[in-house]
């Protein structure tokens, strides 16, 4: 979504980046509080960083005569934050939707998503607005993967600045990036199909790789082996040369990885982990690299009721029985969704060096994850150690990321209280020796809880087993009485669309769609965000599928 | 309220630890339908470390045993369903008319709250099958109802033989012919489909044979043949390693598939559906094929009109194992009213009848020797009812597994959810009508073009 709009901001609201070289290369950085690494604090020191390293840390070093002095009074200093597997700065090209193929039990690999040949190098973005977005929460460098289905290509740790792809990358083919995503109506379409063909690819390369290996040694009299761009992405993986860095959210996902990882004896990284807390055991045995998704479901308070600030007893209404079950089915969900907030702390209860990822999720909402996490039993210096060290050693970046000390790349942080204090602004941020500067954000002037108007048309997109179907929603009518219509490009139909309600920028409505013969109920919900919104769609027992759109300007 | 969560969520702890443990239980005098060895009045059954160690008299319950008095009760195996699709994710890789290679082992989900409300019709053991959506679908894997975990591999009947789904007639013509242009459009085109695997899979065991013998002489050049496990798995029940377990409704492509199975010299087949099997049933039992049904349903399409009631009776009477099973979450719960048809259609024994949910389904999944019947020494998966399961004012009781008591009547919570869904929308108004979604077919939808 966020790349639709690059095209349409005038170029001049990039002023920051435009190319005047710096003045000076040499900063000190002077009377603030630094981390060293978790644990390891100065008070009041100074941080000299020059061509692009940390040349000096401490109480009292000698500040070389070019540096630009930084007074950061009484301010936080941090390592440069690390992001274990994420899509930051990876600008894909639009998929076509939908494309014709002869054959849907053959499709070509692109289609079916098998691309373990890309290179994520091909598709960086330096001016991407995440780039910046992931900058100013204090990310320096990460773990990056294309976006796509099955085996979507290789990874690369890229630093948050540069000009050219070529400059942000720090190291290439760092991981074969997988996920249990099938093709959308083709081969393999299900997650059953996906790891059949994962097992089918992999010993197919296991063969092909050792028969190159007997060709090149004698080849005369050998039938010449073929090269296959798709099989060959699979050696390095295969020698143990780099992991398989797979993405598995969910705690049934995490153990299908692990059957594969059984099946075909890979070493494992685990992204974007969202639901691991009851099988830490199996990732400890699975000796696997673990990143933890900063995603977090919402937990929406309810709101006090008005009775319950009165005197209560005398108010208190006996609860009917459909209350009393609501009441049951809010405390089981509200438990759920804490396991997620108090995962971080439980894996390091458990001692399992874990850091974080970002496949699923928003800038915005990445700062108050880490605040959930920490109010949840994480301390800061495990949510720090999660940021900065235990990437770094998970990545093996540690000689030259994770702490603030002389010789490491200068990716430094620094925010005005500590960083995970939730006033805490993030002041500057050091990526490669280059400074970032980040003033106060104006506080968006919206008052607390008013509900959005969704009037207008809408473009939407959603993606089910069957295919991606686009259209057109128009919501007219007042507050408390919208009515509205959608198209579906997959049935070219319009529908009538019912029960639309507003709450704060949620909305929900319903729609009915005939299948076959069967009148099939789908309920909507999503969250608008400016011009955009993105939810989930339910489709009967059939599951929920992820729904977005954005507003088509009036004309 | 908070302590009535506490409790619950105690509970689901304590389900999840006893997953996949072996316990010991003494049922106490009750009226022990063995199945194999007739029905014995005021009789103990003693489990001990998962298996049934003693059937008999004046039992006496070893320390840490739980007891459970089934004075008046009815004792009888854990009830067998060899078709279903219950904890599962995903039932049809619908996309390739031949899916061999697909496995709905990958796709087992513990968390699916049906495997409870089979347990609470008293089944324990489920054939968790890939859909019909294609001539050859795919593998299939036969679990026990162990609720409470998040692990699948404890859900899985370890050391049971493979299973494959195959189907017939009008799903997988219609998905591939109908709705993609190729083949099968037909039924011929279904026969077609079967015979180009198998052949397909006899040249590629060649291949592999040849170069196994060579790779290891002297000076050897050759490549090995390309690796596919779509071969792979259709030259396993070339080997008689795995047990075709084949969709099917009319009589003509039942009749198909055996002379197909002969050619190419398959032995382990059974059908499942069969509603035309009573049309063939001396050619199923000299085959030694065996027949999974439902009681009385049918008339769902065009291919499903020619049927009877009797038809189960008539496979039976005629020698051919046979079962009832579910194919539906629904079903599943109340399996021994579906044996009971029977009993109405064609005036069954009472040990022929719970056959059909019992032994006969262990043995076409290839299991018989573990569960399926009350014998010493075998896997103590039991279900207890208050009258006799035959009768409709039969209710269940107690399910046991593995000597691990899963289902237990008067404890059994409203909500047994294991994971719920931290973004769902809870509306207690709200109700869904799952009886009307078809499994078999989920996933293909779209593939069905007019």
């Amino acid at each position: 979504m966020i790349i639709l709009f690059i095209g349409v901001l005038p170029s001049s609201l990039y002023g920051q980046d435009e190319k005047i070289a710096p003045v000076t290369g040499t900063y000190a950085i002077t009377n603030v509080n630094i981390t060293q690494a978790p644990g390891r604090t100065i008070q009041l020191g100074t941080v000299v960083v020059k061509d692009g390293m940390i040349t000096a840390v401490g109480k009292s070093v000698s500040i070389p005569a070019d540096a630009k002095i930084i007074k950061a009074d009484s301010m936080y200093l941090y390592a440069g934050f690390i992001d274990g597997l994420s899509h930051v700065g990876v600008d894909m090209p639009k998929e076509e939707e939908d494309q014709d193929v002869d054959d849907p039990s053959n499709p070509p690999n692109d289609i079916a998503g098998i691309q373990p040949d890309r290179d994520v190098r091909g598709l960086l973005n330096p001016s991407d607005k995440s780039v910046d977005d992931w900058r100013k929460l204090g990310f320096t460098a990460a773990h990056v993967v294309p976006e796509g289905r099955m085996l979507p290509g290789s990874g690369a740790i890229v630093l948050l600045s540069g000009d050219t792809p070529d400059e942000m990358v720090y190291r290439s083919g760092t991981s074969l990036f997988s996920q249990l995503r099938g093709a959308s109506g083709i081969y393999p379409n299900t997650v059953i199909g996906v790891m059949a063909k994962y097992r089918d690819l992999y010993r197919n390369a296991s063969y092909a790789k050792s028969y190159k290996q007997r060709y090149e040694q004698d080849g005369a009299g050998m039938e010449r082996p073929v090269s296959d761009r798709v099989l060959e992405a699979f050696y390095p993986v295969i020698d143990k040369r780099i992991p398989v860095a797979f993405k598995a959210e969910s705690v049934l996902d995490i153990q299908r990885v692990f059957i594969l990882k059984n099946d075909l004896g890979f070493n494992l990284m685990l992204g974007e982990v969202k639901q691991g807390w009851d099988v830490i055991d199996k990732i400890k045995n699975a000796n696997a690299s673990v990143f933890l998704s900063l995603e977090l479901p919402e937990l929406k308070e309810e709101k006090e009721k008005d009775s319950t600030d009165t005197d209560e007893g005398d108010t208190k209404k006996e609860l009917t029985a459909a209350e009393e079950e609501q009441q049951r089915l809010d405390a089981r969900k509200k438990e759920m969704i804490l396991n997620h907030y108090k995962q971080p702390a439980l894996f390091t209860a458990n001692g399992v060096k874990f850091g974080f990822s970002t496949l699923e999720a928003k800038s915005k909402d990445i700062k108050s994850n880490l605040s959930k996490m920490v109010a949840n039993g994480l301390s800061e210096d495990a949510a720090l150690t999660a940021l900065t060290t235990a990437p770094a050693q998970l990545l093996g970046l540690s000689n030259t990321m994770g702490t603030v000390d002389a010789g490491k790349i200068a990716n430094l942080v620094i925010s005005d209280k500590p960083y995970f204090d939730e006033k805490s602004n993030v002041k500057m941020v050091f990526v490669d020796g280059k400074l970032f500067e980040y003033d106060d954000k104006p506080k968006k002037k919206k008052s607390d809880g008013e509900d959005i108007d969704p009037k207008g048309s809408w473009s939407y997109s959603t993606e089910t087993p069957q295919g991606t179907t686009t259209g057109t929603l128009k919501i007219t009518g007042e507050a408390g009485d919208y009515s509205g219509e959608m198209t579906n490009s997959q049935t070219g139909e319009t529908t009538s669309i019912s029960d639309i309600a507003i709450s704060g920028t949620s909305m929900t409505y319903s729609f009915q769609i005939n299948a076959g013969g069967n009148m099939l109920s789908i309920s909507v919900s999503v969250t608008i965000d400016g011009e955009t919104f993105d939810g989930t769609m339910t489709v009967g027992s059939y599951g929920s599928f992820p729904v977005e759109g954005e507003r088509i300007p009036e004309q | 309220m908070k302590n009535n969560i506490t409790l619950i969520l105690a509970l689901l702890l304590a389900f999840a630890a006893s997953a996949q443990q072996k316990g010991d239980v003494l049922i106490k005098n009750g009226t022990v339908l063995t199945i194999t060895n007739g029905d014995l009045a005021e009789t103990d059954v003693l489990i001990r470390d998962g298996k049934i160690s003693k059937i008999g008299k004046g039992l006496k319950a070893p320390s840490g045993a739980k007891t459970i008095d089934a004075t008046g009760m009815y004792v009888m195996p854990g009830i067998i369903d060899a078709h279903s699709h219950i904890a599962l994710d995903a039932v049809n890789e619908a996309t390739s008319p031949v899916t061999a290679e697909v496995f709905t082992g990958d796709a087992v989900d513990p968390l699916d709250v049906s495997i409870y409300r089979a347990l609470a019709g008293g089944v324990t053991t489920s054939h968790a099958m890939h859909g019909s959506a294609n001539a050859v679908g795919g593998q299939c894997e036969t679990i026990k109802h162990r609720y409470g975990t998040v692990d699948p591999e404890a859900l899985k009947m370890k050391g049971a033989p493979r299973t494959i789904k195959f189907a017939l007639g009008e799903n997988p013509t219609r998905v591939h012919g109908a709705g993609n242009n190729m083949v099968p459009r037909t039924r011929m085109g279904v026969e077609a489909v079967f015979r180009n695997s198998f052949s397909e899979a006899q040249e590629y065991m060649a291949a592999w044979n040849e170069y196994n013998a060579n790779k290891s002489k002297k000076g050897f050049k050759g490549a090995p043949p390309k690796y596919d496990l779509r071969l792979e798995t259709l030259a396993d029940i070339l080997k008689g390693e795995i047990i075709i377990h084949c969709h099917s409704y009319r009589a003509d492509e039942i009749y198909m598939l055996m002379q197909v199975c002969k050619d190419f010299g398959i032995k382990r087949l059974v059908f499942q559906h069969v509603n035309e099997g009573f049309k063939v049933a001396p050619e199923l039992a000299e085959f030694g094929a065996g027949a999974s049904v439902f009681a009385d349903w049918w008339a769902y399409k065009f291919e499903v009109y020619y049927s009877t009631a009797y038809n189960a009776t008539i496979l039976s009477e005629n020698g051919v194992v046979t079962s009832i099973n579910s194919d539906s979450g629904e079903l599943i719960r109340h399996l021994y009213h579906e044996a009971a048809k029977t009993q109405k259609y064609g005036g069954l024994t009472d040990k022929d009848a719970l056959s059909m949910i019992t032994i006969n389904p262990a043995k076409q999944l290839g299991i018989e020797d573990r569960v399926g019947s009350i014998e010493e020494g075998k896997e103590g998966d039991i279900a207890i009812f208050n009258n006799h399961p035959l009768s409709i004012y039969a209710i269940p009781m107690y399910t046991i597994i593995d000597g691990v008591l899963q289902f237990d009547r008067q404890n059994d919570q409203d909500d047994m959810r294991i994971y719920v869904n931290p973004e769902e929308k809870i509306d207690v108004t709200f109700s869904q009508n799952d009886h009307t979604v078809d499994r078999c077919m989920q996933g293909t939808e779209f593939l069905f073009k007019n």
